[in-house]
Order: structure tokens, then C-alpha cells, then sequence
């Protein structure tokens, strides 16, 4: 099944008109798109650095990410609130571009794999997770998100 | 030779002119520019929270300091190379838009505070290290190291809305 008319949707709703109308509405929300992307991020990587044996090392994993989880919920709630008004206002121009479907398959992944994975490691007992997977569920989290960030950059830039 | 020729003179340059008309270049550019702010602006942040009382509690400050320190430092270079090559790239550009030198600004003055913080209310961190609720000065320096480094991300973004473009 096609999402072709999901996309012109979510590209004639009043919503959308009501946005593209504004000369600062869309500006505002893409800067807040940003900033939530400093958080999020931020978030993330104090705790793969972690994982990877760097940053917070005298403070045990499980707590270096229980502190980081608030910052990174909010921060990707955020990120998803900004996100979907940007979507919608250029539906069309997503659809097509092969950047937003790098990004989309890049972010469910990321969410799978932050949520199930990365969480029991990093909540886990440090010595019977082993500095092996806890440095390999690291990178895998920063080569995610890093890709995720490429991508969506490039919608703007590339297509 | 006023600012703006020197500015012109910049932006005529073979090598300028090259990076703004590469196809690949200028957006591989603004995209590693984007990757490393995470890094640097992303750690500064957990950093500040702390600082200011409102996340990473558990952590001692000094820790927190230390240990982020060479990943914000990473961040800084490589956001600093790709910016100077990004400016140097449309001198003319950024010459004439405002949103651009508030964002410089704004950095100075993020710069400024960290400077003044360190040499002055963290002498004393062994003293408050471990509380949860740092004295007022580190607050107040962590408060706004996070409003001017969000300051520096607003206007940075900003600047690529022709809106705020004087000529």
C-alpha cells in the first residue's frame, strides 16, 4: 500500500495552511526542533560515552543512565512535537525525498533499539554485561543517532 | 580598507567562491556542523544542568567538569573548522545579517561567563562538590551558560532566514 495519500492528508489539513500562512510560526518551530535536538542528544551521549569506558566513569552506569533518562524522554517528546508540524506543512516535499526515509527508518530503529537493547545493558550489572557489548551497544547507539541526524539535516539540503 | 572591503575581498577569492558553489562540499559541511554541535552543545547542556541545580544531581560537579571536558573541547574544534570554513565559504554573506553576529555575540558572551565562573565560584567547589543545589554563582553561571549557548543555536538557525539580512 502506497502512503502517497497519506502524505497530500497530511499536506491539505487546515493545520497545515494555518502554518504555512505564518511568516515565523514555521521558523520558531524549526529552531525548538533544534534546541530539543541539543538536549536529546545530549542525553544520549553522556551516556554511550559511558558505554564506550569514557565521560562518567566513577559514577556506575545504571545511575549515569538513570539521571540522563528525563532529558532523554523529554528531549525526544520534543523533538516528536516540533517534528510532526514540520511534516505536515511539507509533506510532499518529504515524501520524495530519500533523506526523510533514511531518517524515518533510522529513527524507529533508534527507538527500538534504545528502548529494549541499549536500556537493559545500560540498567544491567556493569560486570556481567562486559566492557565488549557495553562498547559495542555504544557506538551502535552513536552511529544510530548520528545517522538519523545526517539524514534529516540532508532533507533540507539535497533533494 | 574598511571591514566591508575586506569582507568582499574574502568572498572574491577563488577558494571561497569554490566551497559555496560545491555541490557536496557546502552540505557535507553544514551537516558535520550540525553533527558536532550535538557533541559540544549536547555535553555543555548535561554540564549546565547540573550546574544549575536541575539534572545529573547525583553526580559531583567536579566530575562532571572534568570528565565531559575533552568531548566538549572534541565538539568546540570541529564545530569551530567547519563554522570558520562555512563562513569563509559566503563572507558576504553573513557580513550584512544581523542574526549571524548575535549569534557571535552570544558566543563571546557564553565564553565570558564560563571564563569568570572558573576563575572565581569554582575555585571553591571542593566545598559544595556533591550538593545537589550548588551555591548561587555556580546556579546563576550554569543558568546562563544554557540560555546563552540556546541563544547561540536560535540565531545560528536564524541566520539562514533571509529575513535578517541588512544590506
Amino acid at each position: 500500500m502506497s502512503m502517497l495519500p497519506f502524505f497530500q492528508w497530511m499536506e491539505s489539513l487546515a493545520f497545515s495552511d494555518f502554518i504555512r500562512m505564518s511568516a515565523w510560526i514555521s521558523p520558531a518551530v524549526n529552531v525548538m526542533h533544534l534546541l530539543a535536538l541539543v538536549v536529546f542528544t545530549g542525553a544520549v551521549l553522556i551516556v554511550d560515552l559511558r558505554l564506550l569506558g569514557q565521560g562518567l566513569t566513577e559514577r556506575p552506569l545504571a545511575q549515569v543512565a538513570r539521571d540522563a533518562q528525563p532529558w532523554l524522554i523529554g528531549g525526544f517528546l520534543a523533538l516528536l512535537v516540533t517534528g510532526i508540524p514540520q511534516l505536515t506543512t511539507t509533506a510532499m516535499k518529504q515524501y520524495y525525498s530519500p533523506f526523510f526515509w533514511w531518517k524515518m527508518e533510522g529513527l524507529l530503529l533508534g527507538l527500538i533499539f534504545t528502548f529494549t537493547l541499549r536500556r537493559k545493558v545500560t540498567l544491567a550489572d556493569e560486570a556481567r554485561v562486559g566492557p565488549f557489548w557495553a562498547k559495542a551497544v555504544g557506538l551502535v547507539s552513536i552511529a544510530i543517532w548520528s545517522g538519523v541526524t545526517i539524514g534529516a539535516r540532508l532533507i533540507g539540503l539535497l533533494s | 580598507m574598511s571591514l566591508r572591503s575586506w569582507f568582499e575581498w574574502l568572498d572574491a577569492l577563488p577558494s571561497s567562491i569554490a566551497i559555496r558553489e560545491s555541490i557536496y562540499g557546502y552540505p557535507a559541511l553544514l551537516t558535520a556542523h550540525v553533527v558536532s554541535m550535538c557533541l559540544f552543545a549536547g555535553l555543555v547542556v548535561m554540564m549546565d544542568l547540573r550546574l544549575a541545580g536541575i539534572g545529573n544531581l547525583k553526580t559531583p560537579i567536579t566530575q562532571i567538569q572534568r570528565r565531559l571536558f575533552p568531548w566538549q573541547m572534541l565538539g568546540m574544534t570541529l564545530n569551530a573548522i567547519t563554522g570558520a570554513i562555512l563562513f569563509y565559504g559566503q563572507p558576504m554573506r553573513y557580513y550584512g545579517n544581523w542574526a549571524y553576529w548575535t549569534k557571535i555575540a552570544l558566543m563571546v558572551l557564553a565564553g565570558v561567563n564560563a571564563l569568570i565562573f572558573h576563575r572565581t565560584i569554582y575555585r571553591g567547589v571542593a566545598a559544595w562538590d556533591t550538593d545537589a543545589v550548588a551555591p548561587f554563582g555556580a546556579r546563576l553561571a550554569g543558568g546562563l551558560s544554557l540560555v546563552l549557548w540556546a541563544g547561540v543555536v536560535v540565531f545560528g538557525r536564524l541566520t539562514a532566514y533571509n529575513w535578517f539580512q541588512l544590506q
